[in-house]
């Protein structure tokens, strides 16, 4: 919404140029009425596993998010008659039946019959070249905008000269180290009921803990205009040194997807939906085509894409003190203020209220308590509790050093 | 005068007479034409009658050795408009252009009460003028024209000449001249000059237009021959809304769909912010639209705003508005007229596919200075005409700028105060009458844009155009004119902000043209009309650099593009009766693409994406990339159904080779001109139009109906997602669709009497459809969806009342249905981030446009010796203050899309403007 934001402040100067006699309302389009159609995303890989196809519904402005399409039959064939069968394993995500690949010479088609009764389908793919991931590599720079921190690199090269497409995601994971954490925790008194609370030891870790986030942006990258099909020094992914995610070891799995020029295109036009629209430029609206369609009614809707990729993927681990040595830690995500809130005052309780709401930790106990204030001094809940923003196990791939 | 008449009658009772045989033997060396006469008489005793001044000082030089008399009095009389009688009794009468014929016609006596205009096409067609009432006879001057000659069988002869405004010496263009008791009519070109089909015999003529006073004069036609009118202005007429410019050519001309719209006319439609605008007017006419205001450009007959030619004094006006299309780019005070071709365009004309705005500044006065002066609310107007060389050259500049800039410092937000918004544009125009036959025409026009768009960045433009005319004519059957026109397009956008993103961006075209155009009066029955053209196009497409050294912007530079574009034309307006009139034109349209350049191949019969890319071709400097073209037919015929009905028809195809990139209906600063490339075809339009019009009562009323249906190929449009701006690889972001528009318009204007006006309604479509078998290149299925400007209904009403000479009020209200637009519909979830759903292009449209404005005009009084005359014009726009949409736009609120609509003239907007001139 970022890019209407723009347009609105485009219009608004515009117009106040315009001897401020022009006014923005709002107004009831009658006409628009919600449309529901089908979202599929669907990458299907050169990768042994067991692959996953997304599908749900778009929805309203209003709503909160989409609706999964639940109890479809979705399957993928190949040319040689294989079958995938694909079942439901929670709401709108299909996983396959058992594990298998993408192979190369091959074309598929995913069919998908939704609860409805409509059925979709997809013409024929084919699996693109596969070209493996040289390396993935991070460089302390400072940025075009004087930022310091942290790149992430990516170089592949295909001497063949076919695979032109690439797609770059990433998986970032990094360690969170709860700043305020102390080995107790503040729970309402339920013995002395009223406005009391009680200090307990933590029963659960709240210390250190793990996040993994995707990535969301569209990260490509096109060879064609280059002498050769290499892809050198591509930045993948900028942290700057201001952001707690690199403090405590940090972890990266980059995945290159060699991509068809339709599912090029197809990533390229979505991405222009959702860059932020500059001022002077504009990006024609319109319904964006994918490659799969209703067979049971040409003129339906049918939103996303199937794509046939092959894939190679790196992981990379650093540290904050392989490229800033000696150097303080960037901030952590809050900046953990201490307060002591009041057990009660004229409206009621008020500390046992906060600690029910889980928003604070216990930091120590207030020794002299001011005016206003009550006996405990208390943190943010992400600075003694990592749990809120994280993960407390060790993710599997998790090395040290 | 009376003598005169007196004379015809003696001379059809002369009595039939034979002197041919005698031959005589004499020499005269420049003998006054008296003398002459007076020897002849002596060496043969017969008796010259005649009037001596008739004679004037012809002098005559000839040898005759044993010659026949009539042969003699042939030769002596030859450069003179006496015919003579030779009678049996010896004696020769001389009569001024008339021949005297011994017989009377059958019916002379049975049609006494009217003129008759020899209706025998196979014998020597004898003319009789009778007297009409006493009264008509001494009020108006009668001219005779030519001289009779013998074996003259022709019906009707060209009566041409040149309509000066006797103060001024200046061309007055736009005058009517009309045939009373007929249909015939026509009116004088910007150079004043005419050119009308009279049958033989008497007519009257009348000549009119607005703000000079009627001139009645009989004329007595007896050949091919010239009539010049010297008028005096009139100022008691002006203050009327006089359409009859045209009088009569709504009904006679053979082109369809052509509109003359004269600055003076427009004068009491409602002004917006004090600005008479004369491309505001042509919208209120039929097949004539916006997007809505602020919209940029015009769209005609359905047809995209890059498909219209401005033409000002011959070169091409790329930008004709400033201010987003709030204002028009042309002087009020120095536009002379605009004649709006969207039907049939004439031969002469190429490379748009709508229509052409032919835009004619005033000659500037060759006698005396003068000039006019506006100050209104936003603008301020000068204009100033003063001889040169008195009678022969004129000069005539005027200027108009904005006082916004002031207005925006002295408001009290500091946003706005630091904001820029000026405009400005000056004119100037020389011309230079050597003689009758040759004159020079020089042109030079430059406007300018600036203001921030937002506080941080500031967006110029500016048209810059250089004319040189020469009109030279042959003989009384050859014309020509040789024209030179440079123009040129730019913007520029500054960024200055507070990040480091400052940058400065630029795009300019630049193209000139040469062109020759030929008129060949031929015969009564064949006008030609033929040349050539060709043009040179130099386009900077794009850099962006950035501004300072702190900027990140990456510097960008598109490799300029060049091209040629020529045509040759020839027409025929050929009548081949009184009724059926065609003008039948072709051209042929030349279109070559030339180097330095890259040119990407792709593989054919697949979308052009970089992953179907073949290879970028390199050619060198003035290497021709691609050709283009093919003939065009320019053909339109007219019909008389009755004397003041007629029905037309026209036919015509047209190219273009140039097209302008923008996916915005509303103006955006960055909408940049591209040239036909490999990749790139030019646009192909054909177009039928048919109409019947009818004048009533004269033309106090005209009605039309007509009716176009219009098909296109190769007509641009994006891909979603398309983004053109300093764009290399446009072809991959652009599609080329087939184009259909149909629409019928109405039309009703009552030119005479204490009310009038128009009243035009239209309802027309426009689709577009880009199909292709890959999903990337097909919008909506692949089938035809309505364009940005498909507005189905659309009324206009322009109304003036005249309550007294010196006060009259007018109104004009406009309804027209909201354009298309393209919605978002809902969300999606798609590579973990939300996205916008849209609807199918153009599925939606916003809330429908209408406006009321009204204006209230007082004259200045009218004493003719004053030094100034002043004007003044009260008006309000948007009356009943409609917050029509120029953007319709979608924020997320708390989660909730909102749909906004933002306007221009949300509110009434009163104006008063002072008008003078002098």
């Amino acid at each position: 919404m970022k890019k209407l934001k723009a347009i609105l402040k485009y219009i608004t100067f515009l117009v106040a140029g315009l001897f401020l006699i022009t006014c923005v309302e709002e107004f009831e389009p009658e006409t628009i009425t919600f449309e529901s159609a089908l979202v599929v995303e669907a990458t299907i890989t050169n990768e042994m596993k067991t692959q996953e196809i997304l599908l749900s519904r778009t929805y309203a402005f209003e709503d909160d998010g989409p609706e999964a399409e639940t109890n479809a039959t979705v399957q993928v064939t190949d040319d040689q008659g294989s079958r995938f069968n694909f079942v439901e394993s929670q709401a709108g995500v299909y996983r396959s039946t058992a594990e298998f690949s993408a192979n190369e010479g091959r074309n598929y088609t995913l069919n998908i019959t939704t609860d409805d009764g409509r059925t979709y389908s997809t013409s024929a793919l084919e699996l693109p070249p596969s070209t493996g991931l040289d390396s993935i590599y991070a460089e302390r720079i400072v940025d075009s905008n004087g930022v310091d921190g942290i790149a992430i690199y990516a170089d592949s090269f295909d001497p063949t000269g076919t695979s032109n497409n690439y797609r770059y995601t990433y998986e970032e994971t990094f360690r969170i180290i709860a700043p305020s954490w102390t080995p107790n925790d503040l729970v309402p008194d339920e013995d002395l009921g009223g406005c009391a609370v009680k200090v307990v030891p933590r029963e659960t870790e709240q210390q250190t803990c793990y996040r993994t986030d995707s990535s969301t942006d569209i990260i490509q990258f096109q060879t064609n205009d280059l002498d050769e099909d290499r892809v050198s020094r591509f930045l993948i992914r900028f942290i700057s040194n201001q952001d707690y995610i690199i403090s405590h070891r940090y972890s990266i799995l980059v995945r290159q997807l060699i991509q068809s020029d339709q599912s090029y295109t197809f990533y390229e036009t979505l991405n222009q939906f959702s860059s932020i629209e500059s001022l002077f430029s504009s990006t024609q609206p319109g319904f964006l085509n994918g490659n799969v369609s209703s067979t049971t009614d040409e003129n339906e809707k049918v939103l996303g894409f199937f794509e046939v990729a092959t894939v190679d993927e790196k992981r990379l681990f650093f540290n904050y003190e392989d490229f800033y040595p000696g150097e303080p830690l960037p901030p952590y995500v809050n900046p953990c203020m201490t307060s002591a809130p009041v057990l009660a005052n004229e409206g009621g309780c008020v500390l046992v209220n906060i600690v029910r709401a889980n928003t604070i930790r216990y930091l120590d106990d207030n020794g002299t308590p001011g005016p206003r204030e009550g006996p405990y001094l208390v943190v943010p809940r992400v600075c003694g509790d990592c749990t809120e923003i994280g993960n407390s196990e060790v993710p599997e791939f998790w090395t040290e050093e | 005068m009376r003598k005169l008449f007196s004379l015809f009658s003696l001379l059809f009772f002369a009595a039939v007479g034979n002197a041919q045989e005698e031959r005589i033997t004499v020499s005269f060396t420049d003998i006054p034409l008296e003398q002459v006469i007076s020897d002849i008489e002596e060496i043969t005793g017969l008796q010259f009658y005649y009037v001596e001044e008739w004679l004037g000082r012809t002098t005559i030089t000839a040898d005759f050795n044993d010659t026949a008399l009539d042969e003699v009095l042939d030769t002596i009389f030859k450069d003179t408009l006496i015919n003579y009688f030779l009678s049996d009794d010896g004696s020769v009468i001389l009569t001024r252009n008339n021949i005297i014929i011994d017989q009377l016609p059958e019916e002379y006596f049975g049609k006494s009460d009217e003129e008759i205009t020899g209706p025998f096409e196979d014998e020597v067609n004898p003319l009789f003028v009778q007297e009409e009432s006493a009264e008509e006879l001494m009020a108006i001057e009668t001219v005779r024209i030519g001289r009779q000659t013998r074996n003259n069988r022709r019906r009707n002869f060209t009566l041409s000449g040149i309509a000066l405004n006797s103060e001024t010496g200046k061309p007055i263009p736009e005058l009517a001249i009309i045939v009373k008791g007929t249909n015939l009519g026509t009116t004088t070109d910007a150079d004043g000059r005419y050119s009308i089909e009279l049958p033989a015999g008497m007519n009257i003529i009348e000549a009119r237009s607005l703000g000079i006073s009627t001139n009645r004069k009989r004329v007595i036609i007896y050949n091919n021959g010239t009539l010049d009118f010297d008028l005096e202005e009139s100022f008691t007429q002006l203050d009327e809304v006089v359409v009859s410019g045209e009088t009569d050519r709504n009904v006679a001309a053979a082109v369809t769909g052509v509109t003359v719209l004269e600055v003076e006319k427009i004068k009491t439609i409602p002004l917006v912010l004090g600005e008479r605008d004369i491309l505001k007017a042509a919208v209120t006419l039929p097949g004539i639209t916006t997007a809505g205001e602020g919209a940029q450009g015009y769209n005609v007959r359905g047809g995209r705003v890059d498909q219209n030619l401005f033409l000002l004094d011959k070169g091409v006006l790329y930008n004709p508005t400033h201010f987003f299309g709030i204002f028009s780019a042309l002087n009020p005070f120095t536009t002379g007229d605009v004649s709006i071709y969207k039907g049939g365009i004439p031969a002469e004309y190429g490379g748009r596919l709508s229509s052409v705005f032919d835009i004619n500044t005033k000659d500037a006065t060759i006698e005396k200075l003068s000039g006019e002066v506006s100050i209104g609310p936003v603008t301020g107007n000068v204009m100033l005409e003063a001889p040169i060389v008195k009678g022969k050259s004129g000069l005539l500049v005027g200027g108009r700028a904005t006082y916004s800039d002031w207005i925006l410092r002295t408001l009290d937000e500091p946003e706005l105060q630091n904001s820029q918004a000026s405009f400005y544009d000056v004119i100037g125009k020389y011309n230079h009458a050597f003689n009758e036959n040759n004159e020079l025409k020089a042109t030079g026009y430059y406007s300018k844009d600036a203001f921030s768009v937002t506080s941080d960045s500031l967006f110029r433009y500016s048209n810059r155009i250089l004319t040189l005319e020469w009109d030279h004519k042959f003989n009384e059957k050859n014309t020509a004119v040789i024209s030179l026109a440079n123009s040129e397009y730019q913007f520029n956008i500054e960024f200055d902000g507070q990040t480091d993103t400052n940058f400065d961006l630029g795009y300019k075209i630049n193209e000139t043209e040469l062109k020759l155009k030929m008129k060949y009066l031929h015969s009564e029955a064949h006008t030609f009309d033929y040349g050539v053209a060709a043009k040179y196009y130099s386009v900077e497409p794009g850099s962006i650099v950035p501004l300072d050294a702190g900027s990140i912007v990456t510097p960008v530079d598109i490799p300029p593009e060049q091209a040629l574009e020529a045509g040759i034309f020839i027409s025929d307006s050929f009548k081949v009766s009184d009724k059926f009139l065609i003008d039948a034109g072709l051209r042929y349209a030349f279109y070559a693409a030339l180097g330095e350049a890259e040119q990407r191949i792709y593989e054919p019969n697949l979308p052009k994406n970089p992953g179907t890319l073949l290879e970028v071709r390199q050619f060198g400097n003035n290497e021709v990339i691609e050709t283009y073209g093919g003939p065009e037919a320019r053909v339109s015929a007219r019909y008389f159904l009755a004397d003041d009905t007629s029905i037309k028809a026209s036919f015509n195809n047209t190219y273009q080779f140039i097209h302008l990139l923008t996916n915005n209906t509303t103006a955006s600063p960055t909408d940049t001109w591209k040239l036909s490339d490999l990749n790139i075809k030019p646009q192909q339009g054909y177009q039928v139009s048919l109409g019947v019009y009818k004048n009533i009562n004269g033309n106090d009323y005209e009605i039309s109906l007509e009716s176009y249906y219009k098909r296109s190929e190769n007509i641009l449009d994006y891909k979603v997602g398309a983004q053109l701006l300093l764009n290399e690889t446009l072809e991959t972001e652009v599609l080329q669709g087939d184009g259909r528009s149909y629409g019928i318009e109405f039309l009703l204007k009552k030119n005479a009497g204490r009310l009038n006006g128009w009243l035009g309604y239209t309802y027309s479509r426009s689709f577009i459809r880009l199909d292709s078998e890959f999903p990337e290149e097909r919008i909506n299925n692949g089938e035809y969806f309505p364009s940005n400007f498909d507005k189905p209904h659309d009324l206009s009403v322009v109304a003036n009342y005249k309550f007294t000479k010196r006060f009259s009020a007018s109104a004009n209200f406009v309804y027209q249905t909201g354009r298309p637009v393209t919605y978002p519909i809902g969300s999606f979830n798609f590579n973990n981030s939300e996205f916008v759903f849209y609807s199918d292009r153009n599925a939606f449209r916003i809330p429908d446009f209408y406006r009321l404005d009204v204006s209230f005009n007082m004259e200045g009084n009218h004493k003719i010796k004053k030094f100034a005359h002043s004007f003044w014009n009260f008006s309000i726009y948007n009356v009943l203050g409609r917050n029509n949409p120029f953007s319709v736009f979608f924020v997320t609120e708390n989660g909730e899309i909102k749909a906004y609509q933002s306007s221009i003239f949300a509110i009434p907007i009163p104006t008063i403007t002072y008008n003078f001139r002098f």
